[in-house]
C-alpha cells in the first residue's frame, strides 16, 4: 500500500476578488521506502504541494490519503497530530528556533509528543551525534554554519522517526559542497529505508531521487514537457 | 504539554529577553506594590482610629437633647439625677459646656472648652489624673471655684506639676487649679485634652444660664448590657418628658461602640478606595503585558509556524503564550508584594502604627496579578494559536 496517495487534488486560494488556483488536478502516490522528487519552477505549485503533503493545509478538491488516513476530513488538532507523528520537515531556510540550542531544537518535536524531558534530550543527542554534530549540542543556530544548521534541521526531522521525510529545497541556501553533503545524507537515509519527498526547482538536486514528478502551473506533466 | 514544560519554556524565553521582561513586569510590580502599600496604610489608619476611639471608653453612653444643648435644652439636671438612680450604671456625669479664655497669673492665655460636670466625669470619660486630684463630690456639691486642666491646656499655659494650688482666671473669674489630666492623644476630629473641668454649678452660675444641660455621660457598670442600659434610660426619659408612645424622642442616646463601628466602616471604605485606586495601576500594568505579548506574537510568527509544523496544536501555542504572560505577571506580582511590604513597613514605622502584615492582602494581590496575566494574555495567545501555519512559515 502506498504511504501517500493524492487523487485529483486541487487547491484554490480565495484572494477576495480573484480566485487563484495553485493546484489543478494532481494525482500521484509515493510508496513506502521510495525517494521521490517533486520538480518545478517557481509558481508551479510546489509550495502548495508541500503544504498539502505536509498536512499544513487541506486541499479544496480531491482526496489525500496519508498512511491510510483521509487527511481532508481531519480537524486542525488531528492534522497537528499527524505532523507530529508521521512527518518530518526539512525547510530551505532551516527554520530552527532562534535562541534555542541545537539539542533543544531537535528535542522540540518530541515535546509535542509528550515525551519527558530527560528522554527528549537523550534522543536528540543521539540523533545529532549520528549526523556528526555531537560537538555542537549546546550551540545556538547563529553559532552554526549553514551546513550544520541544515543537519540540525535534519536531525529534528528524524528524531520522531517519521514515516515520511518531507524536504523543501533542502540545499537552496547552501554552498555547493555543503549542498552535496546534505544530498548525500538524504541518499543514505533513503538507503536506510526512509521514505523521502524532495521538493525542488533544481533538476540536479531532483536527480538524486529514484523518481521525479514534474509540476507545471499546478498540474503534473511529463518530464519532456517540463524540460 | 505539562504545566512544568510550559513554565520552563516561558522562563527560558524570558531569560532571553531580560530587559524587556523586566520592563514589562515593572508595570505589574508598581501596581501590586501600590495595592499592598496603600491597603496597609488604610489598615494602619483603621487600627489607630479604633484604638483611639476605644480609649474614649467603650462602655460609654452619651445622652443628649435632639434640639442641641444650651439653655433651651430639654435635658435637665433632674433628668441626670433620675438616670443616676437607675440600676446597672457605674457613673453618671452631666455636662454643660461653654468657651472661655483661661489665663495664668503670668498672663499666658488660651481659649478652650469649659466643661461643668460632676466628680463622675473622670470615670465616665475614662480620663486619668496626672497631677493633683479631680473635682471631689464636695467641691461639685458646693460649687467651689476649682478647676482641673486638660493636658493640652496645661501645656498651652505653660503649667506643670508646680501649678497645683495656683490660680488661673476663667472668663475673668479666679479659679484654683487642683489637678492636671493625663493626655489621651488626639482622636482626629476633636482633641479630648483641650478642655478644663469645673463644677457644674459654677458654669451654671457664671457662664450658661437656664436649666438645660448639654449631655449626660453614662458609664455602664461591668457585666451589665449596654442595650439594656440604653433602653431603661430611654424609657425613663420618655416618661419624664411625657412623650407619648408614637411621638419621637426629644433626646438621643449615643453608644460609643456605634461610633467605633461607624469609624471602622468609614476607614474600611477608605481602605477599599485606596486599594481601588491602586488597582488602576495594576490594570495599566496588565495592558503593558498585553502590548508586549502582541508584539511578541508578531515577532515570533515564524517561530509559531515552525512549532506548528513540528506538531504543536493550537492549544499548545495558546498555553505557551498564556503561560508566558502569566509568568510575567506572577513574577511581577511577587516582586510587587515584596516591594509593597517593604514600603508599608517603612510607612508604618514613620506613622507609628508599626508593620501590619496581612496575608489576605498578599493573597488578593497575587490572585489579582494572575488574573491580570490571564485577562491580558488570552487575546495575544489566541492570536498566536490561530495563525495559519502555511502563512506563519512564510512570514519574514
Amino acid at each position: 500500500m502506498s504511504l501517500l496517495r493524492l487523487e485529483h487534488i486541487g487547491r484554490t486560494y480565495d484572494m477576495g476578488h480573484v480566485q487563484v488556483q495553485a493546484l489543478h488536478d494532481v494525482s500521484m502516490s509515493v510508496e513506502r521506502g521510495e525517494m521521490v522528487a517533486i520538480l518545478g519552477p517557481s509558481g508551479s505549485g510546489k509550495t502548495t504541494m508541500m503544504s498539502i503533503i505536509g498536512c499544513l493545509d487541506r486541499p479544496t478538491h480531491g482526496r489525500y490519503e496519508l498512511d491510510g488516513t483521509d487527511v481532508g476530513s481531519l480537524n486542525d488538532g488531528a492534522l497537528a497530530r499527524i505532523r507530529s507523528r508521521t512527518i518530518g520537515f526539512v525547510f530551505q531556510s532551516y527554520n530552527l528556533l532562534p535562541g534555542t540550542s541545537a539539542v533543544d531544537n531537535v528535542a522540540t518535536p518530541l515535546l509535542y509528543q509528550g515525551v519527558p524531558r530527560r528522554e527528549r534530550v537523550k534522543r536528540a543527542t543521539i540523533e545529532l551525534e549520528r549526523l556528526g554534530l555531537g560537538h555542537r549540542l549546546r550551540h545556538e543556530p547563529t553559532e552554526l554554519s549553514g551546513g550544520e544548521q541544515q543537519r540540525v534541521a535534519l536531525a529534528r526531522a528524524l528524531v520522531t522517526q517519521p514515516a515520511l521525510l518531507l524536504a523543501d529545497e533542502p540545499t537552496g541556501n547552501l554552498a555547493v559542497h555543503q549542498g552535496l553533503e546534505v544530498l548525500k545524507l538524504f541518499q543514505d537515509l533513503h538507503a536506510a529505508g526512509h521514505t523521502i519527498v524532495l521538493i525542488t526547482h533544481n533538476p540536479e538536486v531532483g536527480a538524486v531521487a529514484q523518481r521525479q514528478v514534474h509540476l507545471l502551473d499546478g498540474v503534473v506533466v511529463d518530464a519532456e514537457l517540463a524540460a | 504539554m505539562s504545566a512544568v514544560e510550559l513554565v520552563r519554556l516561558a522562563l527560558s524565553r524570558l531569560r532571553r529577553g531580560r530587559v524587556r521582561a523586566a520592563l514589562t513586569m515593572l508595570g505589574v510590580i508598581i501596581g501590586v506594590a501600590s495595592v499592598v502599600g496603600l491597603v496597609s496604610v488604610g489598615r494602619g489608619t483603621t487600627a489607630r482610629i479604633t484604638q483611639q476611639l476605644s480609649s474614649l471608653g467603650t462602655n460609654l453612653l452619651t445622652v443628649s437633647p435632639t434640639g442641641g444643648g444650651g439653655s433651651t435644652s430639654t435635658l435637665t439636671l433632674e433628668d441626670a439625677t433620675a438616670i443616676a438612680a437607675l440600676p446597672g450604671l457605674a457613673a453618671v456625669a452631666p455636662e454643660i459646656q461653654t468657651q472661655a479664655v483661661v489665663a495664668t497669673s503670668t498672663s499666658n492665655t488660651t481659649t478652650t472648652s469649659v466643661v461643668g460636670t460632676s466628680a463622675d466625669y473622670l470615670t465616665v470619660r475614662a480620663y486619668e489624673v496626672w497631677q493633683g486630684a479631680f473635682l471631689s463630690p464636695v467641691a461639685v456639691g458646693q460649687g467651689l471655684r476649682q478647676v482641673v486642666l486638660g493636658a493640652t491646656v496645661a501645656t498651652n499655659l505653660g503649667l506643670g506639676a508646680e501649678a497645683i494650688g495656683s490660680q488661673v482666671t476663667i472668663g475673668g473669674l479666679p479659679f484654683q487649679v487642683i489637678g492636671i489630666l493625663q493626655p489621651k492623644g488626639g482622636a482626629g476630629f476633636a482633641n479630648p485634652d483641650d478642655e478644663v473641668l469645673v463644677p457644674l454649678g459654677v458654669v451654671r452660675k457664671y457662664f450658661v444660664g437656664g436649666d438645660g444641660i448639654r449631655t449626660v455621660g453614662v458609664s455602664v457598670a461591668d457585666g451589665y448590657d449596654m442595650q439594656t442600659a440604653r433602653d431603661s434610660i430611654a424609657q425613663l426619659l420618655r416618661v419624664r418628658h411625657g412623650i407619648g408612645a408614637t411621638a419621637t424622642d426629644d433626646f438621643q442616646i449615643f453608644d460609643q461602640t456605634q461610633l467605633l463601628a461607624a469609624a471602622s466602616t468609614i476607614s474600611g471604605t477608605l481602605t477599599l478606595l485606596l486599594g481601588g485606586i491602586a488597582s488602576i495601576a495594576l490594570i495599566v500594568g496588565g495592558i503593558g503585558i498585553m502590548n508586549i505579548m502582541l508584539v511578541s506574537v508578531r515577532e515570533r510568527t515564524r517561530e509559531i509556524g515552525i512549532r506548528k509544523a513540528l506538531g504543536a496544536r493550537g492549544r499548545d501555542i495558546l498555553s505557551q503564550f498564556l503561560i508566558e504572560a502569566l509568568t510575567l505577571s506572577l513574577i511581577g506580582g511577587l516582586i510587587g508584594v515584596l516591594v509593597g511590604l517593604v514600603v508599608s513597613a517603612i510607612i508604618g514605622r514613620i506613622a507609628g502604627w508599626g508593620f501590619i502584615f496581612d496575608p489576605n492582602t498578599i493573597a488578593v494581590a497575587t490572585v489579582f496579578s494572575l488574573a491580570v496575566g490571564i485577562v491580558f494574555g488570552v487575546w495575544p495567545a489566541r492570536q498566536a494559536a490561530r495563525l495559519d501555519p502555511v502563512i506563519a512559515l512564510r512570514y519574514e
